[in-house]
């Protein structure tokens, strides 16, 4: 009986550690403050394309950021109806990423599987419907590649790795002329 | 009392062993969640939807946004080949060969994540500016003073720890579903020369 309690006590505190350790794993996502999402809704509204500025070491939004990538991003905002993201892609090295926000990666395009230097998607929730939302001609509608996402509001991370110092620029226009809006107008 | 006091003392260390394993399986990873290799190590579901909850919360803590695995691969390092912790204190050759991919780079950082000061303005080498040997292999010399070949500048100033990660994006190769996968013998070997 004498050793009994002793080996009680340990077995109560490995349950105990296993449930403190599953409760802390599973809290953990809820009690990180700064996770990819929370650094980058404060640097503008939704549904609009933002252009992150070359990095400067020290001034990155988020930590271990690529300084031969350029990033550009829409915080979309389904609420309204779904959004469109236009532009041309000058590089088939391009990915254009979509995130809840958890940081979940649920759908990824690469710009290597384009059939065109053109950029044309839309984003909608499971229960929106494209033409629906006002697009002009059926066959429009047909041909618009819709991206189903499971929030209603998420990002669309594109990313521009640079090839060479030359294409910078370009890289960097190509971006600026990315456009993120309502699909309804 | 004695029991309460037991009672107590259990508590307080089931709290202790609770939160530093659910830390270190965290931020260090384990087998279950984290692939290495030599001094890489790689999160492999890292980005994934479907990802384990000790992903999730790593990814959560790390404030990044990285692509999925079925998209690209990272893998950070902050130790050398030997196991020794990467200072700027140190000069590295890191060595590799080809990787079958569509775009890689390799970038150094701080401990905290963030870029490192220097006057070239150089953060990191990708697959389209490495200086390459004809077999398709490539040396950079991670150092704070000038080098020859690929210098990737580790800053002057006071000594501090440096992380390297390796992007690697679309991998040519991949397993059934779908993650990129590099061959162990691929990712480079990062060998200490001289310290201050």
């Amino acid at each position: 009986m004498q050793l009994r309690v002793p080996l009680l006590y340990i077995l109560l505190c490995l349950v105990l550690a296993g449930l403190i350790h599953i409760a802390a794993v599973l809290a953990l996502p809820g009690l990180a403050p700064k996770n990819g999402w929370a650094r980058l809704v404060p640097l503008g509204p939704t549904n609009t394309m933002i252009q992150m500025t070359p990095l400067t070491p020290g001034q990155e939004v988020m930590p271990m950021m690529a300084a031969d990538v350029r990033y550009a991003f829409c915080r979309f905002d389904l609420a309204q109806g779904p959004v469109r993201l236009k532009g041309s892609v000058p590089n088939d090295l391009w990915m254009i990423a979509f995130y809840t926000p958890e940081g979940d990666n649920f759908y990824t395009v690469p710009g290597a599987d384009m059939k065109s230097a053109q950029l044309d998607l839309v984003i909608a929730t499971a229960d929106q419907t494209v033409a629906e939302a006002g697009v002009d001609a059926p066959e429009e509608a047909d041909e618009l590649f819709v991206i189903k996402s499971p929030v209603q509001e998420g990002l669309a991370v594109i990313r521009a790795p640079l090839s060479g110092p030359s294409r910078t620029a370009r890289a960097e226009a190509a971006l600026k002329a990315t456009v993120c809006s309502p699909l309804k107008k | 009392m004695r029991t309460l006091l037991q009672l107590i003392a259990v508590f307080a260390v089931a709290l202790l062993l609770g939160i530093s394993s659910a830390r270190y399986m965290i931020e260090h990873g384990s087998p279950l969640t984290t692939k290495r290799v030599g001094p890489w190590a790689s999160w492999v579901s890292e980005g994934n939807p479907n990802s384990d909850p000790y992903t999730k919360a790593h990814l959560a803590r790390s404030g990044r946004l990285p692509l999925t695995s079925t998209t690209a691969r990272y893998f950070t390092a902050n130790t050398d080949s030997a196991g020794d912790d990467l200072t700027s204190a140190c000069e590295y050759l890191i060595e590799g060969p080809a990787l079958n991919a569509r775009w890689w780079s390799l970038a150094v950082y701080d401990e905290h994540g963030s870029l490192i000061e220097n006057p070239s303005q150089r953060f990191s080498f990708n697959s389209e500016e490495a200086i390459r040997r004809a077999d398709g292999t490539y040396r950079i010399n991670l150092a704070s003073n000038a080098r020859p070949e690929n210098w990737l500048p580790s800053g002057t100033g006071p000594e501090r720890k440096l992380v390297l990660m390796l992007r690697i994006y679309s991998p040519r190769e991949t397993d059934s579903s779908g993650i990129g996968q590099i061959a162990d013998d691929r990712l480079p070997k990062i060998e200490r020369k001289a310290c201050n």
